[in-house]
């Protein structure tokens, strides 16, 4: 077990930046989720930690370390690849005892280990397979089997459960957390699933374009998202975004929508009145009552029903809004509906570079 | 079972049409195998058991085993089998060599490495004859290099053709041979090469394994197929192959570079002695056949290990 230090770290092919100065203190034991878009650098970021990306300027430590010129196999980590990266030529056992043996362990303690972590996997029953011969989740426990033998300092995940179909999909992230939970490793997890890094992750970095875009708590992001990348990349159904003037009005905060309306904010913020932003709502946060009750009317354009609730496609002032209701009896195609906003969940962030605002105290 | 029973009580015209109906789909593609392949295969097994000389208007009789006979005595041929053991032996080994170093080199990435790659493969398309030719030249002391570079390297006394030396003679279609082949080797290995997943060889160099147990763990397993099977087609093919040596020796001197494709070649066209070299051609076939049955079982095994 171990921390990991990474420290303005930069990555660029030729001319083109990949990664644009990354600093990050990864604690011991902690979990940490790499979350964004394809191409944000996540994976590039991981590949430098294992030793398979050169890097190009800045440091990366791992207990205490400097490991910037060393060769993966002496990080002392382990990886867990998307493709899983089986030898398809070595049994189960094989596969999982190639790195002990290649560091000369003695045959009892292979034998040990693999039985160990054969049993915690549930693998008990195909040591002596191919990988062939497996499924899918089998082969990601595998895979997983052969880092943990390795008993090394720190796990490194590359998109490992993006080959799985949904189901097995949410049974591997649950037995990753138990497992991380028993084994209290240092593990950095890549993925593109914004619900695998809320559900997994200690702490998320969310990146974009090669930048730190947020780090934090899960719900630090959803509820605090930094920036509009992050309100948007986060939750599902996604953020409404709702193009917005800024006003003072009786020194509280409003936002002048399309169509005149105002939506009353949390106070009034430290913002030039008739600054251009751009009003964020949470589907959840969005209230949606039967008509009469006050507030906005609109018509629901589109129903999509999720069985635990309904995704409310309206459309107030004319801006295209998503509401999620558990009343099942407001979901009709065509049906009027009232809506409100309450204003301590309405997230306001600049049009001009995408921050966030929060209320002047 | 019941749809068996109702088979038999159809009438028997309905029940012919059925059953000839794979067959005819078929047929197109049948006749023209036993056209093309069959008929001259029976052909020339058939010339084996027949005394044919083209010389000799009474020859075409059936003589037996007679061919046979004389071939369990014929000194000629004994020393033909064994040079093509030779001559197949190391070609292919040194052309399966020089062609897995070329296909890793060229699986590096580096500037130019398609152009490389293009040249690489050139000589595969040069034709046999001209490539024996250039070879027979260039072992030639008084228009070729070579053999004035051999005595500056001190490997030789005085500039003379290796094909003249009844010791070295065979060295030279070898050559000639290994330059032609090599691509054939790369450009096979260097595809099976790229068809391996880079992430193995990043899960190995974790799991803390340097280039050459990486070689030997990853590499080698993933080639062993690929391997197998163009050492086999190569092996076939070589030993059949006597382009070279009849440009650039004609199996001479006294005999040193005459393997039994050669011999084949020159009993049928130069002496004219068609049944004679019909039976050593299918002594040939049934040593090569068993050589295949052999590497193909090899192989089988190798696929289901892998």
């Amino acid at each position: 077990m171990a921390a990991i230090d990474i420290t303005s770290a930069r990555k660029s092919y030729g001319s083109v930046d990949v990664l644009h100065g990354v600093d990050l203190a990864i604690g011991d034991g902690e979990f940490v989720v790499l979350v964004g878009p394809s191409g944000c650098g996540k994976s590039t970021l991981l590949r430098m930690i294992a030793g398979l990306e050169e890097i190009t300027s800045g440091e990366i430590a791992i207990g205490g370390r400097r490991v910037n010129d060393l060769p993966p196999k002496d990080r002392d980590i382990a990886m867990v690849f998307q493709s899983y990266a089986l030898y398809p030529h070595m049994t189960v056992a094989e596969n999982m005892s190639y790195s002990l043996k290649l560091r000369r362990t003695p045959k009892e303690r292979i034998t040990a280990a693999i039985t160990v972590a054969a049993a915690k996997l549930g693998l008990d029953q195909l040591t002596e397979r191919r990988p062939k011969a497996l499924s899918g989740g089998q082969r990601q426990r595998v895979a997983m089997g052969r880092a943990i033998v390795r008993n090394p300092k720190a796990f490194l995940f590359d998109e490992p459960l993006s080959n799985l179909d949904a189901r097995l999909r949410e049974q591997m992230r649950v037995e990753i957390k138990k497992l991380h939970k028993d084994l209290g490793a240092t593990s950095i997890y890549v993925t593109h699933d914004q619900i695998e890094a809320m559900t997994l992750a200690d702490r998320i970095v969310a990146m974009n374009g090669g930048v730190v875009q947020q780090v934090g708590s899960p719900l630090d992001l959803y509820d605090r998202p930094a920036n509009l990348f992050v309100a948007g990349f986060i939750g599902s159904p996604a953020m409404n975004m709702i193009p917005a003037i800024y006003r003072l009005v009786d020194g509280t905060g409003v936002a002048a929508v399309a169509g005149g309306h105002h939506l009353p904010l949390a106070g009034p913020f430290s913002i030039p009145d008739g600054t251009a932003v751009v009003i964020g709502v949470r589907p959840e946060h969005v209230t949606v009552s039967p008509p009469g009750s006050g507030g906005l009317r609109t018509a629901v354009d589109l129903v999509e029903p999720t069985g635990f609730g309904s995704i409310l496609h309206l459309g107030p002032f004319g801006q295209p809004v998503k509401a999620f209701t558990l009343d099942r009896a407001l979901g009709r195609n065509g049906a009027a509906v009232d809506v409100t906003f309450d204003p301590a969940q309405l997230h306001v962030f600049t049009e001009a570079d995408g921050r966030r605002m929060d209320p002047a105290a | 079972m019941t749809a068996l029973v109702a088979s038999r009580r159809r009438p028997f015209l309905q029940r012919l049409a059925q059953a000839s109906e794979p067959w005819l789909y078929t047929a197109p593609a049948l006749i023209l195998i036993v056209a093309v392949m069959l008929v001259p295969l029976v052909l020339g097994v058939s010339y084996a058991f027949r005394d044919i000389k083209l010389l000799n208007p009474f020859s075409g009789g059936f003589v037996g085993l007679k061919h046979f006979e004389a071939l369990a005595t014929d000194q000629a041929f004994r020393t033909a089998l064994v040079n093509t053991l030779w001559w197949t032996g190391a070609s292919v080994l040194i052309q399966f060599v020089f062609g897995l170093i070329l296909a890793l080199l060229l699986n590096q990435p580096f500037r130019g490495r398609a152009v490389a790659q293009a040249l690489c493969f050139l000589p595969w398309a040069v034709p046999s004859f001209l490539t024996g030719l250039d070879w027979a030249w260039l072992f030639n002391p008084v228009i070729g290099p070579l053999p004035h570079w051999f005595v500056a390297l001190g490997l030789m006394e005085t500039p003379q053709s290796i094909l003249s030396d009844p010791d070295l003679a065979m060295w030279g279609p070898i050559a000639a041979n290994v330059w032609w082949g090599i691509p054939f080797f790369a450009i096979t290995l260097l595809a099976a090469l790229q068809a391996i997943p880079k992430d193995l060889y990043e899960a190995a160099a974790i799991d803390g394994a340097g280039p050459i147990e990486r070689f030997r763990s990853i590499t080698l397993p993933f080639l062993a197929p690929t391997i197998a099977i163009t050492i086999l087609l190569r092996t076939v093919w070589i030993s059949n192959f006597a382009d070279l040596i009849v440009v650039m020796t004609n199996g001479g001197p006294a005999d040193r570079t005459q393997i039994v494709a050669s011999y084949i070649f020159t009993t049928a066209f130069r002496r004219l002695d068609f049944g004679y070299a019909s039976a050593i051609a299918l002594v040939l076939l049934v040593l090569l056949l068993t050589y295949s049955m052999l590497i193909v079982l090899l192989r089988q095994s190798f696929l289901k290990r892998g």
